[in-house]
């Protein structure tokens, strides 16, 4: 739901600086000129915050706060105050009445933006409804490693996407990037000096810009204490080195809600073909398996009938492989659409060992299984 | 007789400057350390508009707030059009081609809020001295070839502020309330 940020301020100039810092955010800014506009606005709209100066004419914001806070349907509204007054005297009498933060002007648009995302929850402006992004589409990956030779293995391991993998070797360059460019995803090596993975963690997450960036941490598999002193802080993903680059390649996929479904699945010329992974790890297995029920149903709303389960580039048949043909192929049952199995004579020479694949009939090719049907 | 205030000149020209830089610096994007502060007075030059020196066709404008309390008195700040607009559009984040669409309004409100601020903080060392007192809201005065005089009893400064290029005036007229 939209934010809505309420701004009493006589000054044209404020209210449009205020709409200003808030555009690249998801929220409606709301304006009043004065307190009686404001509160009429604020129980009209309800906003989710105000953001109120002092000195206005017709009703200052003092008197305006003072009949905010003694309103029952109003009074929960967080409010900042915005002054060009800091004097101690000032503060501590608004701060009496009730007010959530004050900021003293001048004010930079960070400030404003921080001391509200504190308060509500600022999504960046088109959050709700992101277009989402393919498998090859070239995503920003930061790393934050002290050591250049982890920065130069990740780029190799990941050179076969269209990822724009960069590094950085301290927290401070990290947050200049951010601040340039928000990333898609962020990994931080766990060993920095100082705890200074966890501080950045922190002003990541403080942060109404980068707040849900997805952010892993990266250490090595033994440094069990690292990590979980990490996953208190706050990192929901920890990367062990030595790095799987299919299972980073995956989770960084997943963080990003990025479509890896062109990776497995083709729908053309009336087939679905269903192409397994040379290599079928856990994670390809369940991330092709994710996708499955998605992709048949978008084959029959294309009138697509036919599926072709295609082994050929498997490197080997292992237990997992059988039971995620198993379920598709029960899929596929319940929806009526026919289905044949190509692969190389070394994988239907393996399906023989497994009692649940021993009888599948497998053709050599993709034309030769497409015949079949 | 002449009146005296709880700061001194030197506290007021780096207030002055503090003040001014803050709004460069926060507000505008620019270099604050650029910022030179020159008190005018009856030895260096005329005080209040005349020290700019602009032609005698350029629109000059004047943003002012008042304060009342202990002390009381007005804030002016003194400017060329042609910089009121650029203020204008370094706060809304307008350029040249924007202004010309707005109204003059758009500009007297920016130089309202700007001199707002100013007289914010001179407010505030007025308050951590001892001198309570309230603003009033700003207002803005536009023409050309005019200048503010002050009453022979009221305590008169004015300063001349560079910043890259830019000249601008704060003259400040205040007494003690009796």
């Amino acid at each position: 739901m939209r934010v809505k940020i309420l701004t009493v301020d006589d000054s044209k100039t404020v209210r449009i600086i205020v709409r200003k810092a808030f555009k690249t955010f998801d929220c409606d800014v709301l304006e009043a000129q004065n307190g009686v506009e404001g509160l009429a606005m604020a129980a009209k709209d309800t906003p989710d915050i105000i953001l109120l100066d002092i000195t206005m004419p017709v009703m200052d914001g003092v008197e305006m706060l003072t009949k905010l806070k003694s309103d029952p349907n109003l009074k929960g509204i967080p409010v900042i105050m915005l002054t060009a007054e800091a004097g101690r005297e000032n503060v501590m009498k608004i701060a009496k009445i009730g007010v959530r933060d004050y900021i003293v002007k001048p004010f930079k648009e960070e400030v404003l933006v921080d001391k509200v995302s504190r308060i509500v929850d600022l999504r960046p402006a088109g959050d709700s409804a992101p277009a989402q992004k393919k498998i090859d589409d070239p995503i920003d990956v930061l790393i934050v490693e002290d050591k250049p030779a982890i920065i130069q293995q990740i780029k190799q391991g990941l050179e076969h996407t269209q990822w724009d993998i960069n590094g950085v070797s301290s927290t401070g360059e990290a947050i200049d990037y951010c601040q340039n460019k928000v990333p898609d995803c962020l990994i931080v090596s766990l060993s920095l000096p100082s705890d200074a993975a966890i501080t950045l963690y922190r002003i990541v997450r403080s942060n109404a810009k980068t707040k849900y960036l997805p952010m892993f941490g990266m250490s090595v598999k033994t440094e069990s204490e690292e990590q979980r002193r990490a996953q208190q802080a706050g990192f929901s993903t920890i990367i062990t080195k030595p790095i799987d680059f299919e299972e980073l390649e995956a989770k960084i996929a997943k963080a990003v809600n990025l479509d890896a479904s062109g990776r497995y699945f083709d729908l053309s010329d009336g087939f679905m073909t269903v192409k397994l992974p040379s290599k079928c790890s856990n994670t390809s297995v369940n991330e092709l398996s994710a996708y499955f029920k998605t992709k048949t149903c978008e084959a029959v709303d294309n009138g697509i009938s036919n599926v072709i389960f295609d082994t050929q580039e498997v490197e080997q048949l292992n237990l997992e492989v059988v039971r995620l043909l198993l379920q598709s192929m029960r899929v596929c049952n319940e929806l009526s659409l026919k289905y044949a199995l190509a692969g190389s004579p070394k994988i239907i020479e393996e399906s023989r060992k497994f009692e649940e694949s021993k009888d599948w009939e497998f053709s050599e090719s993709i034309e030769l299984a497409r015949e079949s049907l | 007789m002449q009146q005296t205030i709880p700061i001194s000149d030197i506290e007021l020209e780096a207030l002055a400057t503090r003040a001014v830089g803050s709004v460069y610096s926060m507000m505008l994007n620019e270099d604050a350390s650029q910022i030179t502060t020159t008190r005018i007075d009856e030895t260096t030059g005329p005080g209040g508009a005349p020290s700019l020196s602009l032609q005698p066709s350029e629109t000059l404008i004047a943003g002012s707030v008042g304060f009342i309390g202990k002390i009381r008195g007005v804030l002016y700040i003194f400017m060329g059009l042609s910089l009121a607009e650029k203020i204008t559009g370094g706060l809304l984040g307008l350029d040249a081609s924007d202004l010309e669409r707005e109204e003059n309004e758009t500009v007297n409100d920016a130089i309202g809020e700007l001199t707002n601020i100013i007289a914010g903080a001179f407010k505030t060392d007025l308050n951590n001295n001892g001198c309570d007192c309230r603003m009033t809201i700003p207002s803005i005065l536009r023409g050309s070839n005019y200048s503010i005089e002050s009453t022979e009893s009221a305590l008169r400064r004015t300063f001349k502020i560079d910043c890259d290029g830019d000249t601008f005036v704060i003259d400040i007229i205040m007494e003690e309330e009796l």
